[in-house]
């Protein structure tokens, strides 16, 4: 029974975390077209950033809440230097942002070296769940993970922002026209897409170990998630997060480490070649 | 006839590469034999990516299954015929299962109505060489992580014996005048009427299936060919670095051979060979002197490149050579009027 619980608990992790990666990489796709190849790269950036800040003697909790903005920042820079130059070129943004990560792991390569660090979990202990033990932390970091996806639906769907980003995503030049400040909205999309990716690596940092590619294994899958999601919607990235990280994860725990990622990879491939919009599809004008 | 400008460039840089020996030392010359096999599955890739516009991110698949097609049969290790170690078989071998695969994947991933295109066909290969190279990761028989060692060089015997190709000097003859050959091939096929039918399907698929040309069945044979060359540089490429190993197969030099074709210009086959060629050389000379600073410098350059020159440094240098021409030409013409 402790056993069914601990495996439930972990795919809801793994779903959790997978979403916030997702949520970002989506929130960037649909609003500004552009395909962030260094998504991943973000995401080991907010493992080095919580290192770095517990190194300086930050308590954890403090680190883990900066850690997202200091990400998000360096994804300022780099939308203000590279990406917007490489509007409109949808293939472009492939190229410039997967420069962008082997810049970024190379710079995380000549700083930390290519070794591999690990960031102890604050001390909170274990708690009891049907008489197993699982640890109170990862409870944290799916509570974080909850918490902001529902925050950044509040945002997209109650306030006047969100308002605008979903205007914007729906037809941008539309949007353009009635006002809409899209070229703002673009960098604090960027920005906070980024910041997502930080929040997610920051997080997972005392349960992964951190070390320059420690990216490379989210954004592939992130960006299978919100193909089989489909793009367009909000809760499609959701919905495919839901579906690539819990088979991962399930996978992972009945059958073996090794074969979850084919499984799902394969499994994937499929459903994006069967339903090339996502499960979760709606029409979206084509540019 | 009028000689184009990429063709220019190519012919120059032939000229260039054939006489070099003369001034550099042998090791270096045994340096190049290995950046041309590089510049064979770069000219693949442009010719998938430029000339019919399908953009793959994982093509190191494809030259993966010809370095361990090749391995496999050179070592002696096909099931039941192990007497066979011919590297003639091991060639064959290698393009047409790296040819049979592409062919496969095209026909998954381009049939029907609704077929995989633009940046969703990039991601959806990425995660397919991911699978590639986790499959011969955790497979027995193709060595795992550590991959087959002592891959014996190319031996011209039927069934190996005979003499090798290892003298530096005769490994880079060799592979210019494979490249050579390969490029002159690829340009052959961009101008028959199959490859005018493919640019079409690139500028606009909708117009080219209207006209009558089955999009599907012309996109899914381009990837065929794009992927036996790229199986035949991966068995070239065994030959001479002696082991094959997962990192051929997947992710890393899907990326590298992705920024060759970049950085050198995916519009022409020249351009992207000369793509391959200049980066494997420049990360030779760099490497020593800069380290590790080598990537960034790399991926700096690479990010620059694609947004102020998004034709490639040598697709630009070809655009320059067309201006050039044109002024020229106008200059004549107007001589002759006023003449």
């Amino acid at each position: 029974m402790d056993q069914v619980a601990t495996a439930i608990l972990d795919t809801s992790n793994a779903i959790l975390v997978l979403m916030l990666v997702s949520l970002g990489l989506a929130i960037i796709f649909g609003l500004m077209n552009v395909i962030n190849m260094a998504h991943g790269e973000f995401l080991m950036l907010g493992g080095y950033a919580i290192m770095q800040l517990g190194a300086f003697g930050l308590p954890f909790f403090v680190a883990l809440a900066l850690a997202p903005l200091i990400v998000a920042v360096i994804g300022l820079i780099v939308e203000e230097l590279v990406i917007s130059r490489t509007y409109h070129r949808l293939i472009d943004t492939i190229l410039a942002t997967w420069g962008l990560a082997l810049m970024l792991r190379q710079a995380v390569i000549l700083q930390y070296g290519p070794i591999s660090y690990g960031v102890a979990p604050p001390n909170v202990g274990f708690v009891q769940v049907f008489g197993g033990q699982y640890p109170v932390y990862r409870l944290i970091v799916m509570g974080v993970s909850l918490a902001t996806i529902l925050a950044t639906f509040a945002f997209f769907f109650a306030t006047r922002w969100g308002l605008a980003a979903r205007a914007v995503i729906a037809n941008r030049d539309m949007a353009a026209c009635l006002g809409i400040n899209t070229r703002f909205l673009d960098r604090i999309t960027f920005a906070f897409g980024a910041g997502l990716a930080g929040l997610a690596g920051a997080a997972m940092a005392p349960i992964i170990s951190i070390d320059p590619n420690s990216g490379l294994g989210w954004v592939v899958p992130a960006f299978l998630s919100i193909l089989v999601g489909g793009l367009g919607t909000v809760s499609g990235p959701l919905a495919g997060a839901a579906g690539v990280g819990g088979l991962d994860s399930l996978t992972a725990t009945f059958a073996s480490p090794v074969w979850a990622q084919l499984v799902v990879f394969t499994a994937a491939i499929l459903v994006i070649r069967l339903f090339p919009n996502g499960l979760v599809s709606r029409r979206r004008r084509e540019a | 006839m009028k000689i184009s400008s990429a063709n220019l460039l190519g012919l120059g840089a032939l000229v260039l590469l054939v006489v070099m020996p003369v001034v550099v030392s042998s090791w270096v010359a045994a340096d190049f034999g290995m950046y041309f096999v590089y510049a064979i599955f770069a000219v693949s890739l442009a010719f998938l990516w430029g000339h019919v516009g399908l953009l793959s991110l994982g093509h190191a698949v494809y030259f993966g299954i010809g370095a361990y097609a090749m391995s496999i049969v050179t070592l002696g290790m096909v099931p039941g015929l192990s007497w066979l170690v011919s590297a003639w078989v091991g060639l064959a071998a290698a393009v047409v299962l790296a040819g049979a695969f592409a062919w496969l994947v095209g026909s998954l991933f381009f049939a029907g109505r609704r077929p995989l295109r633009g940046a969703f066909l990039g991601i959806v290969t990425l995660a397919l060489a991911v699978i590639i190279e986790r499959l011969a990761i955790n497979s027995t028989f193709l060595g795992g992580l550590n991959g087959l060692l002592g891959v014996p060089p190319m031996s011209l015997g039927l069934n190996g014996g005979g003499p090798e190709i290892v003298e530096p000097l005769a490994v880079f003859y060799a592979m210019l005048g494979l490249l050579a050959v390969v490029s002159a091939l690829v340009l052959a096929i961009q101008k028959s009427r199959f490859g005018l039918a493919l640019a079409s399907v690139r500028e606009n698929e909708l117009r080219a299936s209207t006209l009558g040309h089955d999009a599907t069945r012309l996109k899914v044979r381009a990837m065929a060919v794009s992927g036996a060359l790229a199986g035949l540089a991966g068995a070239l490429f065994v030959v001479q670095f002696g082991f094959a190993s997962p990192s051929l197969i997947g992710f890393t030099l899907s990326a590298d051979v992705l920024i060759w074709v970049a950085l050198g210009g995916r519009g022409h086959i020249v351009s992207a060979a000369l793509g391959a060629i200049g980066v494997r050389y420049l990360e030779s000379q760099l490497s020593d002197m800069i380290g590790a600073t080598w990537p960034l410098a790399l991926g700096a350059v690479f990010v620059l490149c694609v947004i102020v020159f998004p034709r490639g440094v040598f697709g630009e240098v070809i655009g320059w050579i067309d201006a050039v021409r044109a002024l020229r030409e106008k200059a004549d013409v107007r001589q002759t009027a006023a003449m």
